[in-house]
């Protein structure tokens, strides 16, 4: 499954709800399939996606989308215990799984070479776990997560989508929009 | 814990890190008090933290104290992280860590924090300084204030508690006000620190 195509169907469901999207290609997919002021887009902090999400996810009641990649996610493993220690019922995690970094000359990630992702999201306690290979189960499965309690981890196995231009570098104003969708 | 004062010496007081001390006939809320308290007046409810043994006092009491929701993170740029989502979505929020965990969270403060503009209060335990007994401490503690200075953010030293409930509350309207993270550097003068 193409990532943008992946990108495009978490935004026909997602609704109003808040999203963080991992940096780069991530980043750009989701500003380019619908720009909105609750998507919260990062440009650095490799690693943190899916901990910006849990800082949301305990301070809202609302359903809060992370959307992670694997190399990022590996560089911050830590993430998914505290996830699982926290247990937010709120918190979907989705990771975009293509099995490398692909922004720095596609090397394998450690998804390619044996790690299982959603295997290490159940040893963490988190019960709702899966690992999508299409679109259709994408669909399935992102759909159960918004109707019941998470948390919910869900591997996304995804080709990437190609170049798409940088999106437009604002983390002040990706704040600004963001935090004001929720006080204002 | 108090200041040094007359007939107080320093190991006196090291010795009751909880005790309440009596100043011009008031009753003063110790370091940890006090830290609460300023927290909960900026209405920070919020707190990641990697646990720390000389901060467990005031962790201790955020964390049994219903006000505060107190996250615990497994590494500090994750507790950084977190603090940040908190913000984003209207909540205050602060972090607690070492210095050598600060070192852990350098990016996620330059990369995150600072160009997103972030108002989180980083609580840092200061180790490498006066009574250091390890080694493996001292070049991170030397180098944290540095490191802000290079990121242009403030930083206050707590040596003691003289004045501090006005000296946090300063810090934490100069953080709000500036939106970047401002470090309030706990020393073992402060709280006792932790000992071989």
């Amino acid at each position: 499954m193409l990532r943008f195509e992946a990108t495009q169907l978490i935004l026909k469901y997602a609704g109003d709800r808040p999203i963080v999207a991992n940096l780069g290609p991530t980043t750009d997919e989701l500003w380019h399939a619908q720009h909105r002021d609750r998507n919260f887009y990062t440009y650095g902090n490799m690693g943190l996606c899916s901990s910006l999400a849990l800082g949301m996810a305990v301070s809202t009641d609302e359903q809060v989308i992370s959307l992670d990649g694997d190399g990022s996610l590996l560089m911050n493993l830590g993430a998914i215990a505290t996830i699982g220690r926290e247990q937010p019922k709120n918190l979907i995690v989705v990771v975009w799984d293509n099995e490398k970094w692909d922004q720095t000359g596609h090397q394998p990630s450690h998804t390619a070479m044996g790690t299982d992702l959603e295997k290490v999201a159940q040893s963490c306690s988190i019960a709702h776990t899966a690992t999508v290979t299409d679109l259709e189960e994408l669909e399935t499965v992102f759909r159960t997560a918004l109707e019941g309690d998470g948390p919910w981890f869900i591997v996304a196995k995804t080709e990437s989508s190609g170049p798409m231009p940088v999106s437009p570098i604002e983390p002040e104003m990706t704040l600004y929009r963001f935090r004001n969708s929720f006080i204002s | 814990m108090g200041a040094l004062r007359e007939g107080n010496t320093l190991k006196d007081l090291l010795k009751q890190p909880d005790s309440k001390l009596i100043d011009k006939g008031h009753p003063l809320m110790n370091w940890a008090e006090t830290i609460v308290q300023a927290l909960k007046n900026w209405n920070t409810s919020l707190i990641a933290y990697v646990p720390d043994i000389s901060i467990h006092e005031v962790t201790r009491l955020i964390d049994n104290d219903p006000f505060f929701h107190l996250v615990s993170a497994t590494r500090e740029e994750e507790a950084i992280g977190i603090a940040v989502g908190a913000h984003a979505v209207g909540r205050n929020a602060a972090v607690f860590m070492q210095s050598s965990g600060f070192g852990n969270s350098i990016n996620a403060v330059a990369s995150l924090c600072v160009p997103y503009r972030t108002p989180i209060p980083m609580f840092i335990n200061m180790r490498g300084g006066p009574g250091e007994f390890n080694i493996a401490q001292v070049p991170m503690g030397r180098a944290t204030k540095p490191i802000l200075d290079q990121f242009g953010l403030v930083h206050f030293t707590f040596d003691d508690d003289h004045r501090m409930d006005e000296r946090l509350d300063g810090a934490l309207k100069l953080c709000h006000a500036g939106r970047q993270p401002v470090a309030i550097c706990l020393t073992k003068l402060l709280h006792g620190g932790k000992v071989a």
